[in-house]
């Protein structure tokens, strides 16, 4: 019940915390994980004199006698190939972000999370990259694939000091052999720029219901560690650090390491990236609103249980529905909320999530209003509706509206599209629906797509509409 | 005696204070009580000026004085001599004479605008405009408000209206106090109900009729209508103030209401935004109310193709603003 609640608060945008390649500062504010504002004796709210001997990784520790024997081990394996990858201001020397990163590949090859370098790769004029190593070596970095949909990015040393140069390369896991659920697995990296750090958890299968594949580790992920390697006992890769759920404990999100696999192997010799990187970003996410509206608009709608109108209530293959209605002892107007959205949304820049779906449904019975008041708060509830504004990212919102007819059931019915000014091809778009069937009943639904073509802007909306109907009172 | 001319002392407000009538010329103006119009103004010399007629008609010749002699705006030098025209306003030191003469071509009448009449004459349609209201607001809160809210916090929400109604009549009976020494409450309360119901009953109603005829442009007529009512408000209000004045505050308006639109629509153009109104019609109304027929799922995503064309139109780069990031089209 209590968690229920929790989990409804989070917008569907910031469900989950990106751990990187955003300031520390203005996470501060908006990560409960990167601060310990959390319950005293959580494992989030580390005490200062920690943080202070963290910081001097060399060294050998007392308390390091603490760790297991295979974190201790494994953290002296990764050690050598773990960097830190900073964001610098191209004109001074302040960081912007901080991520981290480990040595994929000879020549000085690292891989990282894309949304650790997003600034660079969307802003070269305005920002660098920096690596530096557990033991001090720094240079610069140059941007030379990525994975905007996982959340991946290569870059390279520009010139790698030859104190890197016989370090040896992180290897991955095979995939034919997966852990098991419950298997120890190491999460690397340097949560919030105060030093190096080893993270014990557990391995915890794929998210379920989640459209993009991802692990779940049980393990305290910090802002900063984005883009670490988590390996397993062996010292493999099996993922790399790139999520944490705010509202939850030690729950926290890797990519699958077979996605750094695939981009390591299309990309490792790519040259350093120079002209733009919006055409690729936007061919990457065309790729993936494909497969999204392909297997969305194939799943039938789910049977809905109200006496006069079916409503287009997604199966919870890949979305979570969550469902609210107000007091029975309600005098004014009695509804029953349904919203289901995906879990992911792929991380653009600081203002942009995109490539996601969400539906949601609100059913009213005004039988104690009667017909003009319910007309009155259907109308309200109708033209409150946030469509969108014209942003940094999109353009203004265009609309096409009228009386639409599904299944029996007259709706007024509205249809928003904004264009990505951008990444070219790409829109969203957001389909209004309220029936205007009866005096004192109605529904009102809606659909939002994000990142999607026109046409398949257009598929969804049709095919959205035409899971409304009227039906016959038994 | 036959009058050849009447010289009127204006107060501040320019009604006439005293009066001379003037039986011959010439006539002497001054401080001094040998003046023919004797002046009780310490800015004005002992002997100030003189009218007299000449051939040519009735001239003003001042005599030497500190503060001079001003016929309209020119200022008389002292040894020449200027005309006076018809109706001629002097400025003899803090003093303003008006000197009509006999056989003037007067100004046609203006018609009085009586206040007294004006409120007489609707007074009943006041009563009728006052209950109007009273009834709209009264359904306009039961429309807003669920059953069973608190009554009193009711009280309050439906007499802020009616206050704010009485708080800017009252200011303006003020106005009209200042300019007609009269305190016309019921005049501009006439007023502001009259346009404040246009206004108020053309959007609801062109609201309706735009969900009836699934014509959202009716609701943006609605606004524009709404906006119109308003600057006529304004205008009959100014114009009870000073009616005579009545065409320069219709400029007025009218500029005010043509800048004012026309910044708003090159801002909402730039915004990418509807220029008259909402993103999309509000308003949902009765079922039977509905006279437009909806159209079948197919037709209408069919008929959001052309969407593409502006929507790629306004993301094209080049037409960008300052919210861009320089050097983005490398």
């Amino acid at each position: 019940m209590l968690l229920n609640s929790l989990l409804r608060q989070p917008g569907r945008l910031l469900a989950a915390a990106l751990l990187g390649g955003v300031a520390l500062a203005a996470w501060a504010g908006a990560t409960p994980a990167a601060h310990p504002p959390v319950a005293p004796g959580s494992p989030l709210a580390k005490p200062p004199a920690d943080a202070a001997s963290a910081a001097g990784p060399d060294e050998e520790h007392d308390d390091s006698a603490n760790l297991s024997a295979s974190a201790r081990r494994i953290y002296d394996v990764g050690r050598p190939r773990l960097l830190q990858v900073r964001t610098l201001l191209r004109d001074q020397d302040s960081q912007a972000s901080v991520g981290s990163g480990s040595l994929v590949g000879p020549n000085g090859l690292i891989l990282t999370n894309y949304h650790v370098v997003s600034q660079v790769a969307l802003e070269p004029q305005r920002y660098r990259l920096n690596f530096q190593t557990v033991d001090g070596v720094s240079g610069a970095l140059q941007l030379i694939a990525f994975d905007v949909v996982h959340d991946l990015a290569l870059v390279r040393m520009a010139k790698p000091p030859a104190a890197v140069a016989n370090r040896g390369t992180f290897d991955f896991r095979p995939q034919a052999t997966p852990p098991a659920q419950g298997e120890r697995i190491f999460s690397l990296g340097n949560p919030l720029d105060i030093g190096f750090e080893v993270i014990e958890g557990t391995y915890n299968g794929l998210v379920e219901r989640s459209f993009l594949p991802q692990i779940l580790f049980s393990g305290a992920l910090n802002p900063g560690m984005s883009g670490g390697p988590v390996l397993d006992d062996k010292g493999r890769i099996v993922g790399v650090n790139v999520a944490t759920r705010r509202d939850g404990q030690n729950i926290s999100f890797l990519v699958p390491a077979e996605f750094a696999q695939a981009l390591i192997a299309r990309g490792a010799n790519a040259k350093p990236i120079t002209a733009s990187v919006e055409p690729e970003m936007a061919r990457q996410l065309l790729v993936h609103q494909q497969a999204l509206t392909t297997r969305f608009a194939a799943l039938p709608w789910r049977e809905t249980k109200h006496a006069h109108y079916s409503v287009p209530v997604p199966q919870e293959d890949f979305m979570r529905c969550w469902g609210s209605s107000n007091p029975a002892e309600s005098k004014g107007l009695s509804f029953e909320r349904s919203d289901c959205q995906m879990d992911t949304a792929i991380y653009i820049n600081e203002r942009l999530r995109t490539g996601d779906i969400a539906v949601r449904h609100e059913v009213y019975d005004g039988g104690k209003l009667g017909a003009l008041r319910f007309a009155q708060e259907a109308g309200m509830s109708f033209r409150n509706e946030n469509m969108g504004r014209r942003t940094h990212d999109l353009t203004a919102p265009k609309c096409q509206e009228d009386f639409v007819e599904s299944g029996g059931l007259p709706m007024r019915t509205v249809l928003c599209l904004q264009a990505y000014r951008r990444l070219p091809g790409l829109y969203d778009v957001a389909v209004l629906s309220q029936s205007v069937d009866a005096k004192a009943e109605g529904v009102q639904g809606r659909f939002d797509a994000r990142g999607v073509s026109f046409q398949n802007a257009l598929l969804l909306a049709r095919h959205y509409l035409q899971g409304f109907a009227w039906k016959r009172s038994p | 005696m036959e009058t050849l001319a009447l010289i009127e002392t204006l107060d501040r407000d320019g009604q006439p204070r005293q009066i001379l009538r003037v039986p011959q010329w010439p006539v002497r103006i001054g401080r001094a009580i040998d003046c023919d119009l004797v002046l009780d103004d310490p800015h004005v010399a002992a002997h100030h000026a003189t009218l007299e007629l000449h051939e040519d008609g009735v001239h003003v010749v001042p005599a030497p004085s500190l503060n001079g002699v001003r016929l309209g705006r020119a200022a008389i030098a002292p040894g020449s001599k200027a005309r006076l025209p018809d109706a001629a306003l002097l400025t003899l030191g803090a003093t303003t004479l008006r000197v009509r003469q006999a056989g003037e071509v007067l100004a046609p009448e203006q018609r009085f605008f009586d206040l007294h009449q004006y409120e007489r004459r609707h007074a009943v349609t006041l009563l009728v405009l006052v209950v109007l209201a009273a009834l709209w607001k009264g359904f306009d809160l039961w429309l807003t408000t669920a059953p069973g809210q608190q009554g009193s916090a009711l009280a309050w929400a439906y007499l802020g209206a009616p206050a704010g109604l009485v708080v800017w009549c009252a200011g303006w009976a003020i106005g009209s106090m200042l300019f007609q020494r009269r305190f016309a409450f019921w005049a501009h309360l006439y007023i502001a109900l009259t346009w404040l119901m246009i206004g108020v009953v053309a959007e609801a109603v062109t609201a309706q009729l735009a969900f009836a005829f699934s014509a959202p442009v009716l609701e943006k007529v609605g606004r524009i209508a709404f906006v119109g009512a308003m600057a006529m408000m304004m205008w009959r209000h100014m114009g009870l103030l000073l009616p005579l004045r009545r065409r320069a505050f219709a400029i007025a308006i009218g500029s005010a209401v043509a800048v004012g639109g026309g910044l708003l629509l090159v801002d909402r153009f730039v915004q990418q935004q509807p220029l008259v109104g909402d993103l999309y019609l509000g308003t949902i109304s009765l079922p039977g109310l509905r006279v437009a027929k909806p159209v079948s799922v197919d037709a209408f995503v069919k008929s959001a193709e052309p969407l593409e064309k502006t929507l790629s139109h306004w993301a094209k780069p080049g037409d960008e603003d300052e919210d861009d990031t320089p050097g983005d089209e490398d």
